[in-house]
Parts: C-alpha cells; structure tokens; sequence
C-alpha cells in the first residue's frame, strides 16, 4: 500500500465457522478496529473488492474455493497484509513461504488475543515500510545526524552507534529544546517493543559516551529529571 | 484420510477454545445459542476421536493412516 490511512482500521475476517467469525470479531472490535466478514471464497473477494481492509484474516479452507485462491485473487487487486488461519499444520510452509507469501499465520486452535496481536503486528510492519523517508542531515551544535544514511558525526569526526543508540538519537534530534517523556521516547524508538523501559537508561549512557564530550556532564542529552530527556544545542 | 480427522479436531477446537475465552473475558455474552454451538463443537470432536484406530504402535514410527499429510 502506497496511501497511508488514518483513524480506523479495517479487519476483513474470512472463516467458515460462523461461531469462529463472531469470536475474532468481537475481539477486534474490542481494540477499537472496523470489522468486515465472509464466510467463503467468493464471499470473501467480494468483500473485499467493496470494503478494501487494510489487513486480511484468512481461513485456509473455505467452502467455495480455498483460502489460498482468495489470496491470490485479493494481492492481485492490491497489495495487503494477510494473516492466514490454519487447522493443517503442514500447510503453514507452503502458506507463509515464498509460495503464496502470506505474511503471518496462526495455528488452530488459538487464542483470540493470539490473533489480536498479529494483526496489530503485521499492520505496525507496514506503517513502519510506510513511513515517509527521513529528511535530510540536521545539525545539533556539533553534530551531524544524517537519517537516511546513518551518518552521524561530532566536530567532523564519524561516530559509530548501534541502531537503538541510533534511533535515540534520532526522535531527540527531531525534537530539539523538546522534553520527551520516557513513555513517548520508548513509544517511538522501539515500534517492536524491544527497547524496554529499564534498559533506555543503559541506551542513553552509551549513547552519551559516544558523544558527550564529557559524559558525566551531559551537553547534549539531558536528563530531565522525573520526566524523561531532552536535546538542546549547546552552541 | 485421517489428516481430515485432525483437521476437523483442530477445527472444532478452536471453535470450542476461541468461544469460551471469549465468554470468560466479556468479549461476547454466553447466551444459549452460542453455548449450544461450544457443546456441538465438543460433541464433534468426540465423534471424531472415535474415527482414529484405537492401536497406535507403542514403538517405532506411527501407523501410516495417522499420520497427516
């Protein structure tokens, strides 16, 4: 998907068990998502040709015609995330392999909140491969952060940051002279929830060792204390 | 054969699984109808089950109608 979309988003669920239908939708539902279903193949791209959904829940076998035909029918009309839903174990390869290239799956039985989790997953993937591409090079005092090369530089001379580090440095650059609370740093740093709030402390140290030029007392990023951090130029 | 079996099973499961978790977590009321639907699903799986040959071979690799395909 090129156009991205703001406010709801829309869940096509597709499985032949009614009851089955009604559970995932009132989880959906639940987390604040518009739900479409259908209950067979044709049903299926049909709804999906009216609704356009921004993600897809696929049961593999469908009355009509299979799961993996709806798939291949909705990606040739447009390119959207598929989770597949699947009672076959040994079909799981061939669906999220390069075959028919769905993008999850999750095994019956499952747990509802199971499902939750992927789509929420899957669509934060996408938003992350949606994302407008990173300015060009801004200027902090002495340094030089260049986003879309990784580039970043003190007084001219290149700085080498692993890509949390990196990613740190690049939310506060954006927010110069900005308090950023812990929530909102790790909320935008880490969009896989991998940076966890007891290791951004660690995360800040190193990055301060890099380009502090005196860590002890930080120049550039400052502790705000009780609340989270902030960038200010020190020239 | 029996890969339909399992398949069924697993399906039924799920059916009965995703139901109640979401009755035990107010996602949807358990009103009769779909507790009937839960209770056929469980019934199913029990009809099931008694399609599956009682023998499985205690050693070795299993007979070859149980496993899937």
């Amino acid at each position: 998907m090129t156009i991205t979309k703001t406010g709801r988003r829309t869940v096509l669920v597709v499985d032949d068990e009614t009851a089955m239908v009604e559970v995932l939708e009132g989880y959906l539902r639940d987390e604040g998502f518009g739900v479409v279903c259908a209950h067979d193949g044709p049903g299926a791209v049909e709804a999906f040709r009216e609704h356009l959904p921004d993600i897809v829940v696929l049961d593999l076998n469908l009355p009509g015609f299979p799961g993996t035909e709806v798939l291949r029918q909705i990606r040739a009309l447009r390119d959207v995330p598929i989770i597949m839903l699947t009672a076959r174990v040994n079909e799981v390869d061939r669906v999220v392999g390069l075959e028919l290239g769905a993008d999850d799956y999750v095994g019956k039985p499952f747990s509802p909140r199971e499902v939750v989790a992927r789509v929420k997953s899957v669509l934060r993937r996408g938003e992350r491969a949606e994302a407008p591409p990173p300015v060009g090079e801004r200027r902090v005092g002495g340094l030089m952060i260049d986003p879309s090369s990784h580039d970043v530089r003190l007084e001219g001379k290149s700085v080498t940051l692993t890509p949390t580090q990196f990613r740190i440095l690049e939310v506060l650059s954006a927010n110069v002279g900005q308090t950023l609370t812990r929530e909102q740093l790790l909320q935008r740093v880490s969009a896989d929830g991998d940076v966890y709030d007891r290791t951004l402390d660690r995360h800040i140290a190193n990055l301060r060792a890099r380009i502090e030029p005196d860590p002890a007392n930080p120049r550039y990023v400052l502790t705000v204390f009780g609340v989270g951090y902030k960038m200010v130029d020190p020239t | 054969m029996t890969s339909n079996v399992f398949h069924d099973i697993r399906n039924n499961l799920a059916v009965a699984i995703s139901s109640i978790e979401a009755f035990r977590e107010g996602i949807l009321e358990p009103s009769p109808a779909r507790l009937g639907v839960v209770l056929h699903a469980l019934n199913e799986i029990d009809v099931l089950l008694r399609k599956i040959p009682r023998e499985v071979p205690a050693s070795g690799a299993p007979a070859n109608d149980l496993a899937e395909h």
